[in-house]
């Protein structure tokens, strides 16, 4: 076992961790970072300076796109089993990764990539499967394939530069897609807004921590499901008086500022009361 | 030429449009420039050059000479019908990067890089799927596309390297093969969202624009599809294990889906979900040819590829066009459609001649074959029957399109060519000879002026049948390639080049023929102890 290799393994797996525990979308983007930039570094032998310096700039340009697209939103759904499960999880998974190494013959990659592309691929699966949330949908993507990439490392060859390249190129696209359906869904309303606008229900509230959106300044959720997104609403009708009198003119011009009501009188009493 | 110049005018031309997506027409301009310089590229490719980069060797082959010609003018053709109808943003830059990646995919024999490069081309469709400004539903459908394309993506990345060692140990475990075999396959299914697998793609239909459909659902995904023939070809074909579930698997996949395919696009009335139904019928039969591990599967899947592709292009375009003219797509308020847009009319005929084919046609023979191949005979001939059902979808768009129309489709803007003012008349006041030649050299100049301007409100107030026009000619080159024209058949015999330095059994290459010897698909000999390693069925590159 490659002690180096260890270590950058684990600290994948732990922004992999990060990524899908964390609440606040800046936390995300970090443990989406850090394993981006982990990912060439886990293999033997090493990918020359070059391919680690595109591997590493695609990780930033990724999570730069992602920051772009997620600007100003502050908080995500996060994990609802609290992040020591999902640690947990990980860990197992990367236990079943290392003792299985090479999956039925000899590998030609480290130990190590298997066992963190177990780990980000159990990662990935909650997110995938249960997120509501199309932020936390993307970041299981992303896992998903880097898992899946991480996992080619442990057994093949190592990536030359040329596919060091295309491994970029689908960095790059992958932030680029989150971000992008990131900023769709806030202009539509907010990361979870997708869900009330085709009629599913809303996110579950969280079991393994209490909701901090408030203390971060953000609306917690509603046990209601919220409006939906929206829509220019059509000018009533004007109503009727009930009394004769004269009926209101609409405003013409900026607001005024409303008159106090006057006190309603009380309805006289009806006659067909039975 | 190799393949990189066409890589870097996708790159360039796509980067370049979608960077000035805010100057729609200009998007739109540089969009078509790179479309016209990738045609002209693609038409100059050499199907023997290779090119070596970082290691990763890019070889061209005849099939993706063809896939990227074909790509590029259908790609003109249908930005071409857009601009006419509704001039989408974003769509033309995505359409010209995700053909690029398309065809890096095809370039790459490593099928492990191949894989890569088809799913990041995927992923640049999500930018259409869920545009900015879009409504809540757009974000959640890209978001679904997304996890579609991450697995499907995974799982092909995970077949791929399992398999790319010399298999030596893996070699006594057929169920490895049989694993990877099964996972690659049922990527392609998802990639083309064939039946159970439809739900994503469903929703993509209806949220992505018109444009885009042919992209997100048929060209990337057969893209995909080719890399994995040529994989099974090489990793799975060659142990020459019987795989019979994992086969009788992926033929069902593709059975479901030619047929319930056909039955929902009948049922639909919105006629972008018949188009998107319809492919989903016709992927069903490139899903079929997965499960066919024989040499003579070879040929008629590449086929069925290429015809596949081209034909749902010009459906979608002829939808685009409906939908433009018309300003609906829902085939109950197009009543009369056909007797104010004859040209399109023309144009749905040969396009489902195209997709029901005869015996004979390219097309048809294509789609038997497989069928044949995949399925044992009873059950075979049912299916291969079953397309020539989707006359009663086509039938049923011309019969509302000969009654008699209706408001939406007379308030439409027709097919008659128009011209937007009427040309001012200058009477002769010369006298002379000398004088009047002048005045006539004077007038001929002044009309040619007048014209000259008149010709963008011309353009505009004509887009109708402007595009009718581009329409009929997609269905026309439809036509051609389901026919067998343009060398599509000897295209899809020929298989890739080497991988060269690439290594692994990823790497494919031959100058000969699955029929062939050497060639893809299984050997006579089962070689889980002789030499198993797909590099044999494959010639190195020169």
């Amino acid at each position: 076992m490659n002690v180096a290799l260890a270590i950058v393994a684990g600290l994948a797996v732990a922004g992999a961790v990060l990524a899908v525990s964390a609440r606040d979308v800046r936390a995300t983007v970090l443990g989406v970072l850090i394993v981006l930039i982990a990912g060439p570094l886990v293999a033997s032998p090493w990918p020359s300076p070059a391919a680690i310096l595109a591997r590493v700039a695609a990780g930033l340009l990724a999570a730069r796109l992602l920051t772009i697209g997620l600007r100003g939103e502050e908080a995500t759904a996060g994990t609802r089993i609290g992040w020591p499960a999902e640690a947990l999880a990980a860990a197992a998974a990367a236990v079943v990764g290392f003792g299985s190494h090479g999956l039925g013959a000899a590998a030609l990659g480290p130990a190590e990539a298997q066992a963190a592309g177990f780990a980000l691929i159990a990662l990935a699966i909650s997110p995938l499967v249960t997120g509501r949330d199309v932020l936390r949908l993307g970041i299981g993507s992303l896992l998903l394939v880097s898992g899946a990439l991480f996992i080619r490392v442990g057994l093949d060859h190592p990536p030359r530069d040329g596919e060091q390249l295309v491994i970029s190129l689908l960095t790059i696209s992958l932030g680029g897609a989150v971000g992008v359906i990131g900023a769709a869904a806030r202009a539509a309303g907010g990361l979870a807004a997708s869900s009330v606008a085709i009629g599913l229900p809303v996110p579950r509230l969280p079991d393994a921590h209490r909701d901090i959106r408030r203390d971060i300044g953000v609306e917690p959720i509603s046990p209601k499901p919220p409006v939906g997104p929206k829509r220019p609403v059509a000018p009533k009708p004007p109503v009727a008086p009930k009394e004769p009198g004269v009926a209101r003119e609409p405003p013409a011009g900026p607001r005024a500022p409303r008159a106090r009501r006057t006190p309603r009188t009380p309805k006289p009493p009806s006659g067909d009361a039975s | 030429m190799t393949v990189l110049p066409f890589l870097v005018v996708a790159a360039v031309a796509g980067t370049g449009s979608l960077i000035l997506r805010g100057s729609r027409g200009w998007s739109t301009t540089i969009a078509i420039v790179g479309l016209l310089a990738m045609t002209w590229v693609a038409i100059s490719l050499s199907p023997d050059a290779a090119i070596d980069i970082g290691g990763t060797i890019l070889a061209g082959s005849a099939w993706l000479r063809l896939y990227a010609i074909l790509a590029s003018v259908v790609a003109l053709g249908l930005i071409a019908v857009d601009v006419s109808a509704f001039h989408e943003p974003d769509a033309p830059g995505v359409i010209v990067i995700a053909i690029g990646a398309a065809v890096l995919a095809l370039a790459s024999p490593n099928a492990g890089v191949a894989v890569l490069a088809a799913t990041a081309g995927g992923l640049a469709g999500v930018l259409v799927a869920a545009p900015l400004g879009a409504a809540g539903r757009a974000a959640f459908v890209g978001a679904r596309e997304l996890r579609a394309l991450a697995i499907t993506g995974a799982l092909a990345i995970l077949a791929t390297g399992w398999l790319a060692r010399p298999p030596g140990e893996l070699a006594t475990q057929p169920a490895v093969f049989g694993l990877a075999y099964l996972a690659f396959g049922a990527a392609v299914a998802v990639r083309f969202g064939a039946i159970p697998f439809h739900l994503w793609a469903a929703r993509v239909a209806d949220a992505a624009p018109g444009v885009a459909l042919p992209l997100l659902m048929a060209w990337l995904p057969a893209a995909f599809a080719a890399v994995a023939l040529v994989w099974i070809d090489q990793s799975v074909a060659p142990m020459t294990l019987p795989l019979s579930s994992e086969r009788a698997l992926i033929a069902a996949i593709g059975t479901v889906s030619i047929v319930l395919g056909l039955v929902a696009a009948l049922v639909q009335d919105d006629l972008e979900h018949v188009v998107g139904y319809s492919i989903v019928a016709d992927a069903g039969v490139a899903v079929l040819g997965l499960a066919v591990l024989d040499p003579a599967g070879w040929e008629p899947a590449r086929t069925w590829l290429l015809v596949f592709v081209v034909g749902r292009s010009a459906f979608a375009a002829w939808v685009l066009a409906i939908h433009g003219g018309f300003g609906t797509r829902r085939l109950p308020d197009l009543a009369g459609w056909a007797r104010r847009a004859p040209v399109l009319a023309a144009s749905l005929v040969a396009i489902a001649a195209t997709s029901i084919a005869w015996p004979g046609l390219a097309a048809w023979q294509a789609r038997s074959t497989l069928i044949d191949l995949a399925m044992p005979r009873p059950i075979a001939v049912l299916v291969m029957i079953a397309p020539i059902a989707a006359i009663a979808i086509y039938g049923r768009i011309l019969l509302v399109g000969v009654g008699q129309p209706n408001a939406a489709v007379r308030a439409g803007r027709g097919e008659r060519p128009r011209w937007p003012a009427s040309l001012p008349r200058r009477p002769m006041a010369g006298v002379g000879g000398l004088e009047r030649g002048f005045e006539r050299a004077s007038h001929a100049l002044s009309g040619t002026l007048d014209v000259a301007w008149l010709v963008p409100t011309a353009i505009r107030t004509n887009r109708m049948p402007l595009a009718a026009v581009a329409v009929l000619l997609l269905s026309g080159l439809a036509f051609l390639v389901a026919g067998g024209g343009l060398g599509v058949r000897e295209a899809a015999r020929a298989v890739p080049q080497a991988a060269g330095s690439d290594t692994g059994p990823s790497g494919p290459g031959s100058t000969s023929g699955p029929g062939s010897t050497p060639g893809p698909g299984p050997s006579e000999e089962p070689s889980a102890a002789a030499s198993p390693s797909p590099q044999a069925s494959f010639a190195p590159v020169p």
